[in-house]
């Protein structure tokens, strides 16, 4: 069973739910004080504004009793996926090196983008086919930086890219490092990204009729 | 006291009560009689909206929060339009993002989960940099609330004019979505009932309704506008949903606060509330300010005792304030007591009725003499298709996290209306329309314009009409000239709803909108449309070698176009010819469920030439006859820029299958050129236009005009 974190301002955990019931996974949405890690097999947290993203987005979120959990659950193996706002609680907590700063631009971007698989060994990309993928991302800090160049690039799993795969400038977003849209750790259990699969999970609301997001979670399902 | 109330009116209340009110109570009185909350110079006519329609589940007539109509399977939609103008004039940011707050929360009022967001937005010249801070700090003010809170905004509209330098216009509309049967009502039927607040109240927003009844003074107004807090409504929309089977009936804290929402939600019953067990943001409030302020992200419910523990328990968890602060009771009489000494005690009947006023009428409308346009067609191309108001909207939306619920089918920017899909499985198409251009021309040919576009824009995807909320913003209705126009608008939109058989479920009226010179602005009447898609939905796509139909009649009618605003052509306002564009509506849905086009356009801003411009946009090029145009002029420019109603392009691969049903319908449709690969050129007779400028400006116009600076 996949649990998915309620913060109070968390926006997307209807959809994450609707997806991984599309792709077929069991999942359960549970209230942020309520999360019992010894429940689940896997976590998700998904994206939103969690407590206003007052302070800095995440930053709240990231203190909580329920994080410590969440790192307890990362340790012992288990999935942790952040989403958007979940990858933002992902760095602020320090269950994955680097921040998320704000968008070049400085302002909310919402729009469908292309991105190249770069690792196809973690929980959501082990034996990925596909080799670029479509999503779409919305986020005000999705700037992902992180000192240790070296780290991103080993860890990195998704970039922004265009149609035929290349990593540019132009195809950048919001001036993240490397172009990175999602990053993992070492042992490939604990992913944040940006982008957001469960929006990319379904025909009707498909811009191209792709739905890669729901290719990515269905595989969840055989951990769950 | 800063009283906004005519002699007249303070000699009413006087005569109802039979004694002085106090200055507390003339506050109250202020607040519920103000434009704002008692519609004391448009209730009249906005009653002849009303018309009886199966659907409708709270109509006008019901006078509620928010209109409601039956979408079958046991659905009902909750429809409400709404605009933050005077707030986001002064602080655009706050001004927008409460305007979006507020919506919600009527919305949520009805217990239905909002699913979607349209915003319209209408600022001034961007050539004056003030302009550029105001809209974009409007823009970012309802992204920062919508995305907060995870409603996506589906659509809206954005366009420039002078008339709105001073004075921008800010409206937002919203749809949520209920179980039919589980609809609550914003008034109770029975004393007893606990009244229970949550949210804290503060300082901000005092007077605000009475301030948005009124002309900007360029003074200093600030105290005036609401603070935005959207994490407390996201709280707020989460626990209202979470308990409205627990409570009687929900109603939003919005203008005149506390006085306003406790007097409509008694209803003809009285009301009794102790203001000492209100929570407040700040120590040692003015209990007189408490009773007036606008402090968003406050909700009143009417509890039954049982319930109430229940209730707040769930505020609770959020660690968010709930309390009880006073009961309905029988006597039709509103109370505000402070440590058990009446502060305010005011007939309820006495608030709810305040007169209500029929201003002079005035035409000042000048005929018109009709001259030959005599302007070089490339000139003209350029000059109209550069215009602002057709550039791609993509800064905009980019903002707005258009993709939240998983549910937006057709996105902004994609085509001429929104799409969602609804729990049910049917799919909701939702598009607002205003013309002030038209309307400042001829008030009542645009409201039933405005009707005949939005129900176009509708079934360029599949849908076809079925429920629609108006918003008429005016300058000053004491104005006979102004007056004249908003009661030639409800005219025609009213004529139209009822020739469509669109019921009218709810509005707003915005008077007092003027320029620092004491200008009132264009007539700005706007109507929000929603509708079923039918059976098949069309999704834009364009496709070389396509044919391009023009369906319905191009007329010389010019007033109030694109091309007569730009150029000052003088000229006869057109005339909306109800018939034509339900006819023409009626090809293109059946078309799409026959599967025979693959992109359809009305006919609108910009005319012909603008349509077609949409299609070339997409990395096409397009080249027409204009002898094809079925048209009452021989004039190219005429033709390409008239934007008299009915009419749609369309692009197909069998045109004669459009041109037969068309004319088995009783209308008319001719095929007038081609989709080719010759990207960014429109070819006109034979001659090539090359619009690769025009093309670069459509989509980096407002990037670069407003981009981070």
């Amino acid at each position: 069973m996949i649990a998915i974190v309620k913060f109070p301002g968390t926006t997307c955990e209807a959809d994450v739910y609707k997806a991984l019931m599309e792709a077929g996974v069991p999942t359960v949405i549970v209230k942020y004080k309520e999360f019992d890690p010894d429940k689940y097999n896997g976590v998700i947290l998904p994206g939103g504004f969690s407590f206003g993203d007052y302070l800095r987005a995440g930053s709240i979120a990231a203190s909580t009793e329920t994080i410590k959990k969440v790192k307890q659950m990362a340790e012992e193996g288990k999935i942790v996926i952040g989403i958007c706002n979940g990858f933002q609680i992902l760095v602020e907590s320090g269950l994955l090196k680097g921040a998320l700063l704000p968008n070049l631009k400085l302002r909310f971007i919402s729009k469908w983008v292309s991105l190249k698989v770069i690792r196809t060994d973690t929980v959501l990309t082990k034996g990925l086919d596909k080799k670029i993928i479509r999503m779409p991302i919305a986020h005000s800090e999705g700037r992902y930086y992180v000192d240790d160049v070296d780290y991103a690039k080993t860890n990195m799993v998704l970039q922004y890219c265009d149609e035929n795969g290349n990593v540019s400038e132009d195809t950048n977003p919001n001036g993240s490092l490397l172009n990175i849209a999602s990053i993992a750790n070492e042992e490939g259990n604990v992913i944040g990204m940006m982008p957001h699969p469960e929006r990319a999970s379904f025909k009707l609301t498909s811009v191209d009729g792709t739905v890669d997001g729901l290719i990515l979670l269905r595989r969840l399902g055989k951990w769950a | 006291m800063g009283l906004n109330l005519l002699p007249i009116e303070m000699d009413d209340i006087r005569k109802r009560l039979d004694r002085e009110p106090n200055e507390i109570e003339w506050r109250v009185i202020d607040a519920v009689w103000s434009e704002h909350c008692s519609y004391k110079s448009s209730k009249i006519f906005l009653k002849s909206f009303s018309i009886d329609s199966p659907n409708v589940i709270m109509g006008i007539k019901d006078w509620q929060d928010a209109g409601a109509v039956d979408i079958g399977d046991g659905w009902a939609i909750v429809i409400k339009v709404e605009s933050h103008n005077h707030p986001s004039a002064i602080d655009p940011f706050n001004g927008a993002a409460t305007g979006v707050g507020g919506i919600i929360r009527d919305i949520i009022s009805k217990g239905a989960k909002p699913i979607a967001l349209m915003d319209m937005i209408r600022v001034g010249n961007l050539k004056i940099r003030k302009n550029v801070w105001l809209l974009k700090n409007i823009i970012a003010g309802i992204a920062a609330y919508g995305n907060s809170i995870g409603v996506p905004v589906v659509g809206g509209e954005l366009s420039f004019d002078d008339t709105y330098n001073d004075n921008p216009l800010v409206d937002v509309a919203a749809i949520g979505i209920v179980r039919k049967d589980k609809i609550k009502p914003s008034i109770v039927d029975k004393a007893g009932l606990k009244l229970v607040l949550a949210g804290l109240t503060g300082i901000d927003g005092l007077g605000g309704a009475s301030f948005a009844s009124r002309k900007l003074s360029g003074e200093d107004e600030i105290g005036a506008v609401q603070i935005a807090d959207p994490f407390a409504g996201k709280i707020i929309l989460d626990v209202t949903l979470e308990i409205a089977d627990k409570v009687e009936a929900i109603k939003d804290l919005g203008g005149g606060g506390l006085a306003v929402a406790v007097t409509e939600m008694a209803n003809g019953l009285g009301a009794i509330v102790d203001i000492e067990k209100i929570p407040l943001r700040v120590k040692n409030m003015d209990p007189a300010d408490v009773i007036i302020s606008e402090t968003q992200e406050r909700m009143l419910y009417a509890v039954e005792e049982k319930n109430v523990e229940e209730v707040c328990k769930a505020f609770e968890e959020y660690e968010y304030p709930c309390s009880v602060i006073g009961e309905i009771t029988s006597e039709p009489i509103i109370k505000f007591r402070y440590f058990g000494k009446d502060l305010v005690s005011l007939p309820t009947n006495a608030l709810l009725e305040p007169p209500k006023f029929l201003w002079p009428i005035k035409n000042v409308r000048k005929n018109v003499e009709e001259k030959n346009v005599d302007l070089s067609l490339e000139s003209t191309i350029y000059t109209v298709l550069s215009h602002p108001d057709l550039v791609s909207k993509e800064w905009v939306y980019s903002q707005f996290d258009y993709e939240v619920n998983t549910s937006t089918v057709v996105k902004p920017g994609d085509a001429n209306g929104a799409v969602v899909s609804l729990p049910n499985g049917k799919l909701l198409a939702i598009k607002a329309d205003g013309n002030p251009d038209l309307c400042s021309e001829d008030a009542y040919e645009c409201g039933k314009g405005i009707v005949a576009e939005a129900y176009r824009n509708l079934a360029t995807v599949g849908a076809r009409g079925m429920v629609a909320v108006d918003h008429l913003q005016f300058g000053d209705p004491k104005k006979p000239e102004v007056y004249y126009t908003f009661v030639e608008a409800i005219r025609g939109i009213g004529e139209a709803t009822r020739f469509f058989n669109i019921p009218i479920v709810g509005g707003k009226v915005s008077f007092y909108n003027e320029n620092s010179q004491g200008k009132p602005i264009k007539p700005t009447p706007l109507i929000v449309m929603a509708g079923l898609v039918q059976g098949k939905l069309l999704k834009n796509r364009v496709e070389d070698s396509s044919y391009v139909v023009l369906l319905g009649y191009t007329r010389k009618e010019l007033g109030g176009s694109l091309l007569s605003k730009i150029f000052k052509v003088p000229s006869q306002v057109p005339k909306v010819r109800l018939q034509e564009d339900l006819l023409s509506s009626e090809v293109v849905i059946d078309a799409i469920n026959e599967e025979k086009i693959t992109f359809a356009k009305d006919i609108s801003r910009g005319g012909l030439a603008a349509s077609l411009f949409n299609i070339i946009v997409h990395g096409y090029g397009v080249e027409i006859s204009t002898k094809s145009i079925l048209s009452d002029t021989d004039n190219v420019v005429e033709n390409l820029f008239s934007e008299s109603s009915g009419r749609f392009v369309i692009l197909t691969n069998e045109p004669e299958w459009i041109v037969e049903k068309s004319r088995s319908k009783g209308i008319v449709a001719s095929i007038i050129g081609k989709v080719n690969k010759k990207t960014s050129i429109l070819t006109i007779d034979n001659t090539d236009y090359d619009l690769k400028t025009i093309v670069n400006n459509y989509f980096n116009f407002l990037e670069e005009v407003i981009g981070n600076g």
